[in-house]
C-alpha cells in the first residue's frame, strides 16, 4: 500500500502514543488498549460518526469530538475519561436510549448487547423520559435475519455493511429524526451471499438469526473453534453448542483467512445436522435384501469380509472408493491408504469434474499466493468461475482488490454477474475458443512462449477486441492473477482448458490460481485420495479409476465416504446407476439418501464436521486442524476411526493410530519432505472438443448434503435465483 | 464458712428449687407452642416457601423465558428451554391466532425442589414477577421425580394462589 507514513506523537489520557498521521483518534486508542464507547464505528467498514458516543475532550476544541473522525495531529492532547467528556458521553446514551424499547429479557441479543454494555457503563438508573416510546413495525428480512427494528439505534451498521461488504445496497435508511426507519426500500428478502454477517454487526438486537431465535442465552453457550466445511477459504468459525448440541456457528476472526466475516452457507448449515435423514446406527442388509441395524463390530466385519471377498475374487483393481471433496485431510489419508492396501489405485473425490484426460500434467488445486494478496494484485482474470457464489469469501478479497483500482475481467457463461466492477467481459458458453483467442492475443502481443500442443488451437483463433482487452489488461498488470473456478474445472474439456488458462498465466507471468469443489480438494489431494497419485503427490505404478471411469465402469465393490450419488456426482443418474450395479457398496454416511439406503450392503454412520476432529488444506494451503464440538449424535463415529478400524481388519499394517493427531502427522510428515511441484507446459496429444459447451456451476446452496438439507437456506432468494440447475442437482 | 454454705445449699434443695422456679412461672404463662396442624404460625408476605409462575389477568402466562432465574440460581435448579410461542399454543384471545404468537415463551420450565435453597434470588431476578415463592410450605413426594415441578405444576400452584401472591406483591412492591 501506501510507503511511509508520517508518524506522529499524541498525548491519549496524558500518556503519549506513537500513532500514523491521519489515523483515527479510535484506532489509536485501540490499538494501545485505552477503550472508547462507540456504536458506529467498526473497524471493516467505512466512519459515519453517527452515533456521537464516542465523543472525547480535545485539547482546544471547543465541543467534545468523536473519535472515530477525529484524524490525530501531531502534538494532539485527548482525554477519553476527563469529566467533560464522561459528561458528554453519558447524555448521548440517554439520548440514545429515549427511543430503545428496553426489553432485553426478551431480546436475543440480551448478554452480549454492546447497548447493553455501554449501559451498564454510561446509562442512568432511571430514565427522566417519561414520553411514549416510538414503535417501528417489523421488517420481513427473510428467512435468515429477524428484525425487531424499534431497537435500532441507526448507527447505519448494516447500511453500510450492504454498501461496502456484500455490494448489495438492500438496507437503507429513510427519514429523519425519530421518523428515521432502517429497512430495506421495498420489501423483500437479504438476497446477499454475506447477509448473516449483519448480525454480528448490529450492536443491538435489532438485527437476530432467524434460525436460532430465542433458542439459547449467549451465556449457556460453550465455543469451540471450527473450520467452516463448504468452500476453499477455511473460515474459521466458532460452534456454540448448548448441551452437547451446536446451537449456532459465528465467526472466529483470522485476518488471514476470513477476516471477520462468514459466508451465509457456513453460518446456517449447521442447521442440517439434525435432519430426519442422519444415519446414526450401522446397518447391514440381510439375505432378504433388508437393512437392518447392527452393532458396530458386525457392521465393520461385513464390510471389509465384503470388500476383501471382491479383492479376492477379482483382483483389488475391482475395488473403488469415491469420497466428499469436503472430507478431512486424515479421512482421505486413511481412505487411500486403506484402498491402496486392498490393491486398488482407485480412489477419488473430484466428484464433479468430467474431463481426467489431462490430470497427471496438472498440480493440485491451489490459490498460488495467500488469500490476503489477492487484494493487491492489479489485473485479475477469472475464468469460467461464479466466484462470488462458489468462493464466497475469496470473491469478497477480489471485490476489494476491484475497488482499489484492479483491472478484474471474466471468461465466463452468460448470465453471471459479480458485485464489483469488471473492466472486461467475455461472455461464452464455450470456454477453448475464447481462451485460445486471448493466448492468441498474447502471442500477438509478442509474448509467446513454447505452446507445445496448443499451438495449432492458438493459432486458429479469432481475436476479437474483448479478448484483446483481456490480454492487455493482464500484461499491463504488475500483479497478476489468473483463476480458474468451478465452471471451467468441470468442463469436458477441462485438459485443454487448464492447459489455456495456465499458459495465459504464465505468458503474462501471472499466477495461475486453480480452484475448485469442496472445503478441502487440495487436501484430498496431498492425501492422495486419486487415483494417479499417492501421498504427497508421489507417482504410483498403474493409475485407478478416475469418477468418471468408476461411473462408467461401476466397480465391482464401491466404498463410499459422505457421497450422494444423484447430488455430488456431476454424473448424477449415471453415476446412482453405476452404484445400484456394483455387486458390494459399502457407505460412510452422514446422511442417507435414496441411493444409499436402496443399494448400500453395508451403511456406517459417518459423523459432521461438529462431531470429528481434522484437518482441511485451504486454498492458500493453509492446514487448519479442528477438534469435535460435541459428541456425535447416535452411533455415528468420526471417519478417521472407522477407517482405522476397517484397516486393522483388513490386516493391514500401519493403521495403529491413537488419536486424528497421529494420522495428521503422517501425512504432514509425507507432504513436507515432497517438493512442491510447480504446473509446466507439456504437449498436449489431445486438444478435446473445442466446441463443448459449458454448463453453470453448482447453486450456491445445492454445493454438498448439509446445505442442501438446512431448510432457512432454501428459503433464501439467493437458493431460487434463476441460476441454471446443472445435470446433477436436483 | 464456705463449707458452711455450701452444705446448706446442698441440703435445701435450693438450686434445684431456683431452677424449677423458672419451670413453675413458665407453666402458667401464655403458651409459645402452636398446635401444628390445627394452629399455624403467621407469615411475612415475603414468605419464601413453594414456588409458582404467575399468569396476566387474560390468562397469559407472564414467564417470558428470559433465563435470569435460571442463570441466577445459586444451586442451578431451574432448567429452561424456550422457542417461539408456536400455533399450537392455547388461544386464550378467542378466536384466531394468538396475539403472543411467536413471542418469547418457554417450551419447559423445570425446578428441582431437592436442589432448591429457598433463597429467592429467583424471585428477585424475575423482570416480569413470573416465577415467586408462594406461601406454601407444605408439601410432599410420595414418588421419585415428583421433586423436579414442571412448567404445568407451576402454573397450576401460580393459579390457585394468585390473589394472595398478587397481594403479597402488592405490599412488598413499595420496597422494590
Ligand atoms: S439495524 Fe442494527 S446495525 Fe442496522 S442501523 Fe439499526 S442498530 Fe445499526
Ligand atoms: S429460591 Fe434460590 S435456589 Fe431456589 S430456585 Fe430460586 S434461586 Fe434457585
Ligand atoms: S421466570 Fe422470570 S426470570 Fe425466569 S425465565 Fe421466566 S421471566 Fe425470566
Ligand atoms: S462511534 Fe464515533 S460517532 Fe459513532
Amino acid at each position: 500500500m501506501d510507503t511511509q507514513k508520517d508518524q506522529v506523537t499524541i498525548e491519549l489520557n496524558d500518556t503519549r502514543l506513537e500513532a500514523r498521521q491521519g489515523q483515527m483518534l479510535i484506532e489509536v486508542a485501540d490499538a494501545n488498549g485505552v477503550s472508547i464507547p462507540r456504536f458506529c464505528y467498526h473497524k471493516k467498514l467505512s466512519v459515519s460518526a453517527n452515533c456521537r458516543m464516542c465523543l472525547v475532550e480535545v485539547e482546544n476544541a471547543p465541543k467534545m469530538l468523536p473519535a472515530c473522525a477525529t484524524p490525530v495531529t501531531d502534538g494532539m492532547k485527548a482525554w477519553t475519561k476527563s469529566p467533560k467528556a464522561i459528561a458528554a458521553q453519558k447524555s448521548v446514551m440517554e439520548f440514545l436510549l429515549i427511543n430503545h424499547p428496553l426489553d432485553c429479557p426478551v431480546c436475543d441479543q440480551g448478554g452480549e448487547c454492546d447497548l447493553q454494555e455501554m449501559a451498564l457503563g454510561y446509562g442512568g438508573d432511571t430514565s427522566r423520559y417519561t414520553e411514549g416510546k416510538r414503535i417501528i413495525k417489523e421488517k420481513d428480512y427473510g428467512s435468515l435475519v429477524s428484525t425487531e427494528m424499534s431497537r435500532c439505534i441507526h448507527c447505519t451498521r448494516c447500511v453500510r455493511f450492504g454498501v461496502e461488504i456484500a455490494g448489495i445496497p438492500e438496507i437503507g435508511g429513510t427519514g429523519r429524526g425519530d421518523h428515521m426507519q432502517i429497512g430495506t426500500y421495498v420489501q423483500k428478502a437479504l438476497s446477499s451471499e454475506l447477509s448473516g454477517n449483519i448480525i454480528d454487526l448490529c450492536p443491538v438486537g435489532a438485527l437476530l438469526s432467524k434460525p436460532f431465535l430465542f433458542s439459547a442465552r449467549s451465556w449457556e453457550l460453550k465455543s469451540v473453534p471450527g473450520v467452516a466445511p463448504h468452500d476453499a477459504v477455511g473460515s474459521n468459525i466458532q460452534i456454540q453448542t448448548r448441551n452437547g448440541k451446536v446451537m449456532r456457528v459465528i465467526p472466529q476472526e483470522n485476518e488471514a483467512v476470513n477476516e471477520i466475516w462468514i459466508s451465509d452457507r457456513d453460518r446456517f448449515s449447521y442447521l442440517a445436522l439434525d435432519s430426519e435423514d442422519r444415519v446414526t446406527q450401522p446397518m447391514v442388509r440381510n439375505s432378504d435384501g433388508q437393512l437392518v441395524e447392527t452393532d458396530w463390530q458386525s457392521a465393520l466385519e461385513a464390510a471389509v469380509n465384503g470388500m476383501k471377498m471382491v479383492a479376492s475374487t477379482d483382483g483389488g483393481g475391482a475395488l473403488g472408493a469415491l469420497a466428499s471433496p469436503s472430507s478431512t485431510t486424515e479421512e482421505f489419508y486413511l481412505l487411500q491408504k486403506l484402498m491402496r492396501g486392498l490393491g486398488s489405485n482407485s480412489v477419488d473425490h473430484r466428484l464433479r469434474q468430467q474431463d481426467f484426460s489431462g490430470q497427471s500434467d496438472q498440480i493440485a488445486p491451489q490459490l498460488g499466493t495467500t488469500l490476503q494478496q489477492i487484494e493487491q494484485q492489479n489485473a485479475v482474470l477469472i475464468v469460467g468461475s461464479d466466484i462470488q457464489r462458489e468462493q464466497p469469501l475469496l470473491s469478497h478479497r477480489i471485490r476489494k482488490a476491484a475497488l482499489s483500482g484492479a483491472a478484474v475481467s471474466t471468461v465466463n457463461p452468460d448470465g453471471i454477474e459479480f458485485n464489483f466492477p469488471l473492466s472486461g467481459e467475455v461472455v461464452t458458453d464455450q470456454l477453448t475458443p475464447a481462451l485460445s483467442a486471448i493466448a492468441r492475443a498474447m502471442v500477438d502481443m509478442g509474448m509467446g512462449g513454447d505452446l507445445s500442443g496448443l499451438s495449432a488451437l492458438v493459432a486458429d483463433a479469432n481475436v476479437e477486441p474483448a479478448h484483446q482487452a483481456v490480454a492487455e489488461s493482464l500484461i499491463g498488470g504488475e500483479k497478476a492473477m489468473v483463476l480458474m473456478g468451478e465452471i471451467a474445472y468441470r468442463d469436458q474439456n477441462q485438459a485443454v482448458i487448464y492447459a489455456l488458462t495456465g499458459a495465459i498465466a504464465s505468458m503474462s507471468g501471472a499466477t495461475f490460481s486453480v480452484l475448485t469443489e469442496g472445503a478441502n480438494a487440495l487436501g484430498g489431494l496431498l492425501a492422495g485420495a486419486v487415483p494417479h497419485r499417492d501421498t504427497a503427490d508421489a507417482t504410483v505404478d498403474s493409475v485407478g479409476m478416475d469418477v468418471a471411469s468408476m461411473v462408467d465402469m461401476a466397480p465391482k465393490g464401491l466404498l463410499l465416504m459422505g457421497i450422494e450419488a444423484e447430488s455430488d456426482l456431476a454424473a448424477g443418474p449415471a453415476a446412482a446407476d453405476a452404484i445400484r450395479k456394483s455387486e458390494f457398496v459399502v457407505s460412510l454416511s452422514t446422511f442417507a439418501d435414496s441411493v444409499t439406503m436402496g443399494k448400500s450392503d453395508v451403511i456406517l454412520p459417518l459423523a459432521a464436521f461438529t462431531e470429528s476432529s481434522g484437518t482441511f488444506v485451504n486454498a492458500e494451503g493453509e492446514w487448519q486442524s479442528f477438534g469435535g464440538a460435541v459428541a456425535p449424535k447416535g452411533e455415528a463415529r468420526p471417519g478417521w476411526k472407522i477407517l482405522r478400524v476397517m484397516g486393522t481388519m483388513a490386516n493391514l499394517d500401519g493403521f495403529d493410530y491413537n488419536s486424528s493427531e497421529d494420522v495428521l502427522s503422517e501425512v504432514r510428515g509425507l507432504c513436507d519432505q515432497a517438493e512442491t511441484e510447480k504446473w509446466s507446459w507439456s504437449a498436449l496429444s489431445d486438444l478435446g472438443d473445442a466446441s463443448s459447451c459449458t454448463v453453470a456451476s453448482t447453486p450456491i446452496y445445492q454445493v454438498d448434503s448439509l446445505v442442501r438439507r438446512s431448510e432457512p437456506l432454501q428459503q433464501t432468494p439467493l437458493a431460487h435465483a434463476g441460476q441454471a440447475t446443472t445435470g446433477g442437482a436436483e | 464458712m464456705n463449707m458452711l454454705k455450701k452444705i446448706i445449699r446442698t441440703w435445701t434443695l435450693s438450686e434445684l428449687l431456683k431452677g424449677l422456679s423458672v419451670t413453675g412461672r413458665y407453666l402458667f404463662r401464655k403458651k409459645f407452642t402452636l398446635n401444628y396442624p390445627e394452629e399455624k404460625a403467621p407469615q411475612s408476605p415475603r414468605f419464601r416457601g413453594l414456588h409458582a409462575l404467575r399468569r396476566y389477568p387474560d390468562g397469559e402466562e407472564r414467564c417470558i423465558a428470559c433465563k435470569l432465574c435460571e442463570a441466577v440460581c445459586p444451586a442451578m435448579a431451574i432448567t429452561i428451554e424456550a422457542a417461539p410461542r408456536d400455533e399450537d399454543a392455547p388461544e386464550i384471545n378467542g378466536v384466531g391466532r394468538s396475539r403472543n404468537y411467536g413471542n418469547r415463551r418457554t417450551t419447559k420450565y423445570e425446578l428441582d425442589l431437592f436442589k432448591c435453597i429457598f433463597c429467592g434470588y429467583c424471585e428477585e431476578a424475575c423482570p416480569v414477577e413470573a416465577i415467586v415463592e408462594t406461601r406454601v410450605y407444605e408439601y410432599i413426594f410420595d414418588g421419585r421425580g415428583q421433586n423436579v415441578m414442571t412448567k404445568e405444576a407451576l402454573l397450576r400452584i401460580g393459579d390457585e394462589h394468585e390473589p394472595q401472591l398478587a397481594a403479597d406483591l402488592e405490599v412488598d412492591g413499595r420496597y422494590r
